[in-house]
């Protein structure tokens, strides 16, 4: 489903603030896996999602998204495939509008948006539906501004909207990262019914090395902008957080790095 | 009540511009100060439309078009170019400018008598009042707008416009191509704009190149008020509390106007009231926060009630403050209302409005009797409706505009109330008529363009007729391109002279062009009017001085700012004229029947100390043709000098202020570095001497005798004397008195100007006039040395002229007509005044009988032409009295009187009478009119250039 050939991406080239995000990156992820990414601060894990995305276009190399050359599309362009959930809940939904409109515009994604009146009586009764999902009693409450709404109901309220049209591609980045534990938990589950109820290729980037290890089929460790490791379902299930740990106590030994960086790490997942 | 209905169909319109500003600054959130430009840009596509022919309506969708494009191209520029929207905005604003001056062609289009949108409304109207009728029907159509543009943002288009404005990252990861909507939105922003701005030109009667001046911030204010007191989340709620913002925003400065406030303040209260509501809705609101989603009649109610409390405050401050000043104890029927209104505060305006007010009162107003109100634009176009609107509603009797936009501003929304205009260059270019005598049935005023032609002439003589001229002016004035065209047109006479312009668009960009100019070499700035430049002169005046370039201008006023000459119209002139039409207008006579005025008298000024400076040596004829001068000699002492008149009469007068201009015009002025004692004989010979005596005893160092008697007076006096010299002037013959006995043989402390009659001048006119007749008959007292010396010239050269001349003596008065009727008898053809005092005194005699017998008479007194006389030849007294005053400086800088030999004053006067002629079937030759300075018509004197095609085509052959 995604596919990445020699993708590097370097920012700020030949300055001072030169930082090498992504380095010959070899990927593919298929349909319907859901692959989580954790890695350290600066290792190229949101650079990597974002490449999904398509924020910015790489130096070199290519991305295939459902057998479609994607390189050089704009990050709209790309929206008819792929659906995304910032880490900040503000991000992802327009909050002087309403739920339902917002819910309405989320589904008018890889449409054309024509000056027709859509938004009608039916129309939100349908929305009221969908948003009975999230069991958040939200459904009574569609004309409300989502400005009204609290961090959690936003994501989820944007957790929604990035479901609603079955996307080829969901992209998750650190989305309850934000949010309360409650909240976050009510969140991840919602991500897992979602993604298991419609097979949703996934990508999630955590900071929580637990939810990188129970949640998806697939997961990524990167380190200075290389995919460092692939841990595949089967492995995954024998793995504990130890194991993660030993796997870096290797790296070590292979890479050289210094105490310092596993301090690092242990510092971000635990 | 046409103040407040206006203010509301003003604000209705332009609630169209604030939905397209709210939809840019809070919908979009970006602040787009494109719709300065755009706004202009609609008033201008559709105002030149309709002025080709197209149907209002359909010049209201290409003025929509219009401002779409110009928000296109921000938007371009902005999201493709990645430029600063607020610079981008600015960038395409200014470019704007110039692109709607292409459009117009010029800086204001009038549309005064073309259809607009509003006629379709009122042919439906079913007897109601104009603007209450326009009122009704632009609610109407405003509500319904609001609602239609409501709607669209409940649209799949609309909601994603708005939800990119709310949070454009979320935009983007739906799949909205952030960039094109925001083109989209910034284009249907200004699109509103544009419509707004062709509306407002067809309802105020003009497109103007100022007009989007400031437009961005009164919409702006607009939203913020709208905003402040209605805040439902509604759509709906959101796009009427921008179409209301507006109408209180268009209300508030009708009630500012309508309290008295001075025009100067609208600024500070617009910032107040806004300030007022934002505070009121904040106070309000925080009780209430959590209604949040109901109607929020009580913050509306609270707000409404806060700002009426203030307005009725600052009412009651003004009223405070006007106490006393306006009251009148005479009750309001029996006392007359004008309204007077300028665009702004400048010299030339300011000028015409005192000269106006000083001779209302001179013509007997006083506030008793008139009450005047007047206001001030402070240059914002829009506030000159809105003070029209007030004039309306306090039912003014006679509305005084002074300035050309106010002018267009009363002629498109005062119908039926007389206007009377003021200081306007040009009024057939607004259509307030066609001719002077064609004209709107309610207007009428004094008018007249900067005298371009007077100024090149002007100019030329000082500086010769080759070299290089630069000229700064504004291409968004519209006064200034017109003058600019005029010199333009001048210059074609003057092949080499070679014309730089630099044009600007602020005075912030004078400097630069003043320099950029001196840079190519010009010898000379020659400066027409323009509002811009005049107003910060300064600039220019500064790099000429560096450059020591001269700077010639239409204004005298500014001419003390450093200039060296001025060539401009006399404005007090232009304000009294108007006086007296409004007066006529307020004792019942119609606008329709009162021709337009046109002001000629000039006021040519020159600046010594400039001259001084620039070393340039100014001729005698230069000095001659000024009559204001800045700068004057530094002198050691004061001198002295007694100026002594026979009589009070009014060719002395014009000598004396001749006189008066020579002095001043080689740096002598009365009171600075001289000092000048008048004496006034009074028609009592003995007086004379003791008049002499009396300046003698003062010390006076210079005597200047005008008239013979006075002349012969101080030869006995002061004849000879060393310490008083003696400059005589206004006198036919000084050799027959003693004083001199050729130019040069002259008293030593004696010179001066004598104005012998132009006799052969006279006889040269009459033979062109009359080639058929020869005789000539003069009534003369023998024992009138003046007359005799005449009569002697006259006999010396008439048979060269193949003439005759028939004589008739008298001795005293009663024996005139007797004398008239014996040269009948001797066959006299014509009769002549050859200047004799008998004969003026019983000149009535003398004129009867010429009459009887259908005899032309000539005269050599100008005061004569009145009396049944067909033409005067005499000495021009003001060219005398001011080659006299030359001679006096000359005195004044230290030369002596023997060395300066007497002049002849060569420069005659003409005057005709048309009445005499029509009455003797004599028609003039066109040579003859133009070398005439008068001509009397229905007994007015007139100036030739002034007169009429009619009249001319009856008077001439």
């Amino acid at each position: 489903m995604i596919e990445f050939k020699n993708f590097s991406k370097t920012f700020n080239p030949n300055t001072i603030n030169e930082v090498k995000a992504l380095i010959n990156i070899n990927l593919t992820i298929n349909e319907g896996e859901f692959v989580t990414i954790i890695g350290t601060n600066g290792s190229g894990k949101s650079t990597l999602l974002n490449a999904i995305a398509g924020t910015f276009v790489g130096d070199t190399g290519n991305v295939e998204i459902d057998k479609n050359d994607v390189t050089f599309l704009k990050e709209f362009q790309r929206a008819d495939y792929l659906a995304r959930v910032f880490q900040n809940p503000y991000s992802g939904t327009a909050p002087n509008m309403s739920i339902a409109e917002n819910l309405h515009l989320s589904m008018l994604r890889g449409k054309k948006r024509l000056p027709l009146y859509n938004l009608r009586k039916s129309k939100k009764n349908k929305l009221s539906e969908i948003v009975k999902e999230l069991e958040m009693q939200l459904e009574d409450r569609l004309d409300n501004i989502i400005g009204s709404l609290s961090g959690g109901q936003r994501q989820a309220i944007t957790l929604l909207m990035s479901v609603i049209n079955k996307p080829k591609v969901l992209l998750l980045d650190e989305h309850t990262a934000a949010l309360d534990p409650k909240s976050a938990s009510q969140i991840i589950k919602l991500t897992e019914k979602f993604i298991e109820r419609d097979n949703l290729t996934s990508v999630m980037v955590t900071h929580s090395m637990q939810q990188a290890l129970t949640l998806g089929n697939r997961t990524i460790m990167m380190y200075k902008g290389n995919i460092i490791e692939d841990i595949s379902l089967n492995e995954k299930k024998r793995l504990t957080v130890d194991d993660l740990l030993d796997r870096f106590a290797e790296l070590r030994k292979k890479e050289k790095l210094t105490d310092d960086m596993i301090k690092d790490f242990k510092n971000e997942y635990f | 009540m046409e103040l407040w209905i206006g203010a509301l169909v003003l604000g209705l319109i332009y609630s169209i511009m604030t939905i397209g500003v709210y939809i840019s600054y809070k919908i979009l959130d970006f602040a787009d100060i494109t719709v300065d430009g755009s706004f202009t840009l609609g008033a201008a596509v559709s105002a030149v439309l309709i002025t080709l022919g197209v149907d209002p309506f359909t010049s209201l969708i290409f003025a929509t078009l219009a401002g779409g494009l110009a928000g296109m191209l921000t938007g371009l520029i902005h999201t493709k170019m990645k430029v600063n929207g607020l610079l981008a905005g600015i960038l395409v604003m200014i470019a704007l400018y110039s692109i709607n001056l292409h459009i117009m062609g010029r800086s204001n289009v009038p549309l005064l008598q073309q259809p607009n949108f509003m006629s379709f409304f009122l042919a439906f109207n079913p007897n109601l009042p104009e603007e209450i009728w326009l009122s009704i029907c632009m609610l109407f159509v405003i509500s319904a707008f609001a609602c239609l543009t409501s709607l669209f943002f409940k649209t799949d288009l609309g909601l994603t416009l708005r939800a990119t404005g709310d949070n454009s990252i979320m935009s983007s990861a739906l799949g909205v191509n952030v960039d094109s909507i925001k083109i989209f939105g910034i284009a249907l922003s200004n699109a509103l704009v544009g419509l707004a701005g062709g509306a407002i030109a067809q309802y105020q009667g003009f497109a103007d190149i100022g007009m989007g001046i400031g437009m961005v911030v009164n919409g702006l204010a607009a939203v913020i008020i709208g905003e402040a007191l209605i805040k439902m989340p509604s759509i709906y709620a959101k796009i009427s509390s921008a179409a209301i913002g507006s109408i209180l925003f268009r209300f508030m400065i009708a009630f500012a106007l309508f309290a008295g406030m001075n025009p100067i303040d609208l600024k500070l209260l617009t910032a107040l009231f806004v300030l007022i509501t934002i505070f009121i809705s904040l106070s309000a609101g925080n009780k209430v926060r959590r209604k949040k989603f109901v109607l929020q009649k009580k913050r509306v109610i609270i707000g409404l009630v806060a700002v009426t409390a203030g307005a009725v405050a600052f009412v009651a401050v003004n009223q405070l403050f006007d106490m006393g000043s306006n009251k009148s104890p005479i009750p309001d029927g029996s006392r007359k209302r004008i309204g007077i209104v300028q665009v702004t505060s400048n010299g030339v305006l300011d000028i015409t409005r005192e000269a106006l007010l000083k001779e209302l009162e001179k013509i007997g107003y006083n506030t008793g009797n008139l009450e005047i109100i007047q206001k001030n634009a402070n240059n914002d176009l829009a506030n000159l409706n809105s003070i029209i609107d007030d004039f309306n509603t306090s039912k003014v009797d006679v509305i005084v505009t002074i300035s050309t936009p106010a002018t267009q501003a009363a002629l498109s929304r005062a119908k039926n109330i007389p206007i009377v205009f003021a200081t306007i260059a040009n009024p057939f270019i607004i259509k307030a008529g066609t001719s002077d005598t064609e004209h709107l049935p309610n207007v009428t005023g004094t008018y007249g363009w900067a005298p371009m032609d007077k100024t090149m002439e002007f100019v030329t003589q000082i500086l010769g007729d080759k070299f290089k001229i630069g000229i700064i002016w504004d291409v968004g004035q519209a006064n200034a391109e017109f003058n600019v065209h005029n010199l333009k047109e001048e210059l074609k006479k003057y092949p080499n002279i070679e014309l730089f312009e630099a044009n600007i668009s602020s005075t912030t960009d004078i400097q630069q062009a003043a320099v950029s100019l001196i840079s190519k070499g010009i010898n000379a700035f020659v400066l027409p009017p323009d509002n811009t430049l005049y107003s910060a002169l300064d600039a220019v005046l500064k790099a000429s001085n560096n450059a020591k370039i001269p700077v010639f201008l239409n204004d005298v006023e500014r001419l003390e700012d450093g200039a060296l000459g001025s060539m401009g119209h006399d404005y007090t002139s232009s304000g009294q004229e108007a006086a007296h039409i409004v007066d006529r207008v307020l004792k019942g006579e119609k606008p329709a029947n009162i021709p337009f005025f046109k002001y000629s008298k000039l006021t040519c000024g020159l600046n010594l100390n400039a001259a001084k400076y620039l070393g340039i040596k100014l001729d005698k004829e230069v000095v001659y043709k000024a009559n204001y001068f800045v700068g004057t000699k530094k002198v050691q002492a004061k001198k002295k000098i007694g100026i002594v008149q026979f009589a009070m009469e009014p060719n002395v007068e014009i000598c004396k202020e001749g006189l008066l201009n020579g002095l001043a015009g080689y740096g002598y002025k009365d009171g600075d570095n001289i000092e000048i004692i008048y004496k006034n004989a009074n028609a009592d010979f003995p007086m004379i001497n003791a008049i002499m005596q009396d300046l003698i005893a003062r010390d006076v160092d210079i005597i200047v005798p005008l008239s013979t008697p006075v002349v012969q007076s101080s030869v006995q006096q002061v004849g000879g004397r060393d310490n008083t010299s003696v400059v005589f002037t206004y006198i036919y013959d000084p050799y027959k008195i003693g004083a001199a006995k050729s130019s040069t043989d002259h008293l030593p402390n004696f010179t001066g100007v004598a104005c012998f009659p132009p006799m052969k001048e006279m006889f040269d006119l009459i033979k062109e006039m009359y080639p058929e007749k020869k005789k000539v008959g003069v009534v003369w007292n023998s024992s009138e040395a003046n007359s005799e010396s005449v009569i002697k010239f006259i006999r010396g050269f008439v048979a060269s002229k193949g003439m005759e001349l028939i004589e008739s003596t008298v001795t005293n008065p009663s024996e005139v007509l007797d004398a008239s009727n014996a040269l009948i008898s001797k066959g006299a053809e014509i009769f002549l005044n050859a200047g004799d005092n008998t004969l003026n005194v019983a000149y009535d005699s003398f004129a009867k009988v010429a009459a009887d017998n259908n005899i032309p008479l000539f005269s050599a007194d100008a005061e004569t032409i009145y009396n049944n006389t067909i033409a005067t030849l005499g000495p021009d007294y003001y060219r005398t009295g001011f080659d006299g005053g030359v001679y006096l400086a000359r005195i004044l800088d230290g030369e002596k009187a023997a060395k300066i030999p007497i002049m002849q004053t060569k420069e005659t006067l003409l005057y005709l009478n048309r009445d005499v002629a029509k009455r003797l079937n004599y028609k003039f030759a066109n040579t003859l009119i133009k070398r005439a300075s008068k001509i009397v018509i229905d007994s007015t004197l007139i100036s030739p250039e002034k007169l009429s095609v009619n009249i001319l085509k009856e008077i001439s052959k």
